[in-house]
């Protein structure tokens, strides 16, 4: 039989589906909140991946489409919960609106304060839900349409992104009547669907997460080996030449950078399930940059990689910070951890795993003949000289 | 209205401090430096120790951040930058990694935490620095309240404002310097060091941060985060301004500055900020080459 390097790449996204979904076996309920957050960031290191490892838009506020997701199911969650409901009116009224309530407002949804009519259709958790995909979307279709069009790359997407990001934060920050501004929601009720409360330390939302972070992998993978999705990685590696090829390149990339803010809204939405709070602190940039750090570790151009890389990062992170002393230190570390991946190995732990898969793959295959290995390098080297 | 101009001049005067540096190391070399931030958090720390330790005064400390930081500069270029020219994106995540470790460095007090040893003037606690008395007595002009320490920072950054013209411009080091920063191989086919002109290039943007952060921790309270904000109002200034573009450094600083006094002054500081960024994000779709940027060949 003759293995294939598809096999190993197909076999390691089974792998990981089937153990993710089996983990609940061996975790307490604590353990399983903390991984379920954790795979949440894992989908957002996917949303990294397609937008920098695919379509080389290195995205600085990941974070604002992260946010809100989170903020428009929190916003139907915050209006779901008891201190909600408790406020002596005869609909629910979010707690901070009275705190910051003139003295002789009505106390109503509709006119407490001068925002607060926008809260209405949130009564509704499905508009909060369909609102968390499609605002990420929104914004990321107006902003990268404006940037893609104006042919906007490399590094000025990154800090135009980021400022977007932190204009946003400090728009939230202002907001206090509104969104309870710096403190963020908290004190949310629980995501309820077809009848099923999801409790944050239940297995059920650890599956929920799970099982929408496996479709979401398989989703973009196959995306990627689309039709669509060659056509974008052309498009990163020479903006110019597909250009000229004929093809509209602000098109495509607008698509993906669209995709990797639905996913990165969908992210936000599980992590308040999971969580049970919004922040501004979602917009911070050092979260921003954070995933970026994450998919880089865990290899840039690879879905699984990049996802993998968030999980065990914030695995690790969380293990050691259980010591006081280390809670520093690992911030230490994974500042040197970054250097060092930049610097010596780009492509991350799956292009490591990828090198040892083709070693493996070359002394399988070659066993018993006489051929001399071609080395994947001057496999390449060849292929491009032609 | 002279009062809001005076703090938009005041404003502008601290972004150009931090972005001189920077349209240095990003404008000439096309490194982006996320570690400037932490350049300009040493330079501040550096006041606070020389205080402390060496009994220098505040002015005294200047030059001792200035050589510092520039030290600090010179070891990250030869040992990280350096490896990653010509790979911008990878820079800006390296460097990235460095700002980390240089902030956690000070949080831990350089590891000595771990073994229960506390400095004074170093952990994650707020440092403050005292001001001369002579930048502290405010003057009166009718009724202009003119606050001395932070005209001195006006003054100061106009000085090293001269000064970088100067080296960039005026010095044979400046020379070769745009030279590598137009063409890189074509200098070096000219007999340019260019890798040493790089590390020196890096080492004054650094030094220029140091000096930045003498500055600041006048103004500020010196912590080991204080650099973030600052290096990413830096890069949208330089941006703004246009790489490369000295003048447009200048011109992207006042406009931001002022833009920013005028807005909190008539509304307040958060939506000021929050229209910085717009107008940025405005600018950059509108020019990407910034608004002075001079004409590629």
């Amino acid at each position: 039989m003759k293995l294939s390097r598809v096999f190993f790449q197909n076999g390691a996204y089974v792998l990981f589906i089937a153990v993710i979904l089996i983990l609940p076996l061996f975790l307490d309920d604590f353990w399983l909140n903390r991984i379920s957050k954790y795979l949440v960031f894992g989908m957002l290191g996917i949303a990294i991946c397609l937008a920098w490892g695919y379509a080389g838009i290195l995205n600085l506020g990941q974070g604002l489409f992260f946010a809100f997701g989170a903020y428009m199911l929190a916003m139907s969650l915050k209006l779901a919960s008891a201190t909600s409901l408790m406020q002596g009116s005869d609909e629910p009224i979010p707690d901070f609106m009275l705190w910051t309530a003139e003295p002789d407002s009505p106390v109503a949804l509709c006119c407490i304060n001068k925002g607060s009519f926008l809260w209405i259709p949130f009564l509704n958790q499905w508009f909060g839900v369909t609102m968390g995909i499609v605002m990420p979307t929104l914004i990321a279709f107006g902003l990268g349409y404006a940037m893609f069009r104006s042919r906007v790359t490399g590094v000025y997407v990154a800090i135009i992104t980021l400022a977007l990001c932190l204009l946003f934060r400090l728009l939230v920050i202002d907001a206090q009547p509104f969104i309870n501004g710096f403190n963020g929601l908290t004190d949310l009720g629980w995501f309820v669907a077809m009848g099923i409360e999801f409790d944050p330390y239940m297995k059920k939302t650890y599956f929920l997460v799970a099982i929408l972070l496996s479709l979401v992998l398989i989703g973009a993978k196959w995306l990627v080996g689309s039709k669509v999705g060659l056509i974008l990685q052309a498009i990163r590696d020479d903006e110019e030449r597909v250009r000229h090829l004929g093809y509209d390149v602000a098109k495509y990339k607008l698509f993906f950078y669209c995709i990797s803010a639905a996913v990165a809204g969908l992210a936000g939405m599980l992590y308040v399930i999971a969580a049970e709070f919004a922040s501004p602190t979602f917009m911070n940039i050092e979260f921003s940059i954070l995933m970026v750090v994450w998919a880089a570790v865990g290899g840039r151009h690879s879905l699984l990689g990049a996802c993998l890389g968030a999980i065990l990062l914030n695995v690790i992170g969380a293990t050691v910070s259980e010591t006081d002393v280390l809670v520093e230190a690992w911030q230490l570390i994974i500042g040197g951890i970054f250097i060092f991946v930049v610097l010596v190995m780009p492509r991350g732990l799956a292009g490591l795993t990828q090198d040892g898969c083709d070693w493996l793959l070359r002394r399988f295959n070659n066993r018993g003949k006489a051929l001399a290995p071609v080395s994947a390098d001057t496999a390449r080297k060849r292929s491009t000289n032609v | 209205m002279a009062e809001v101009l005076f703090l938009g001049l005041s404003l502008a005067s601290i972004l150009l401090l931090v972005a001189l540096g920077l349209a240095i190391t990003y404008g000439a070399m096309g490194v982006i430096n996320m570690a400037h931030g932490e350049l300009v958090m040493i330079g501040a720390y550096t006041t606070v120790w020389s205080q402390l330790y060496l009994g220098l005064n505040f002015f005294m400390s200047i030059p001792v951040a200035f050589v510092l930081t520039a030290a600090l500069g010179y070891a990250i270029e030869r040992l990280v930058v350096r490896r990653l020219y010509g790979r911008l994106i990878d820079t800006l995540l390296a460097t990235w990694g460095v700002a980390i470790v240089i902030q956690q460095a000070v949080r831990v007090e350089f590891g000595l935490a771990f073994f229960g040893i506390h400095v004074k003037g170093l952990g994650p606690g707020l440092q403050n620095v005292p001001v001369p008395r002579i930048l502290r007595e405010v003057v009166m002009i009718g009724d202009f309240v003119i606050q001395p320490y932070r005209t001195f920072i006006i003054l100061f950054t106009l000085v090293l404002l001269v000064a970088t013209w100067f080296v960039i411009y005026r010095t044979s080091f400046g020379t070769q310097l745009r030279a590598v920063s137009r063409n890189r191989s074509m200098a070096a086919c000219c007999g340019i060091d260019d890798k040493r002109i790089n590390s020196l290039t890096f080492a004054l943007g650094s030094g220029l941060a140091g000096m930045a952060g003498v500055m600041l921790a006048g103004l500020k309270t010196t912590f080991p985060s204080m650099g973030t904000p600052l290096v990413i109002d830096g890069f949208l200034v330089v941006v703004v301004g246009g790489v490369g573009s000295l003048l447009g450094t200048v011109a992207g600083a006042g406009i931001l500055g002022e833009l920013q006094a005028l807005v909190a002054t008539y509304w307040n500081d958060i939506i000021a900020r929050a229209v910085v960024f717009g107008t940025v994000i405005l600018i950059i779709i509108a020019r990407p080459q910034g608004l002075f940027s001079h004409r590629g060949r």
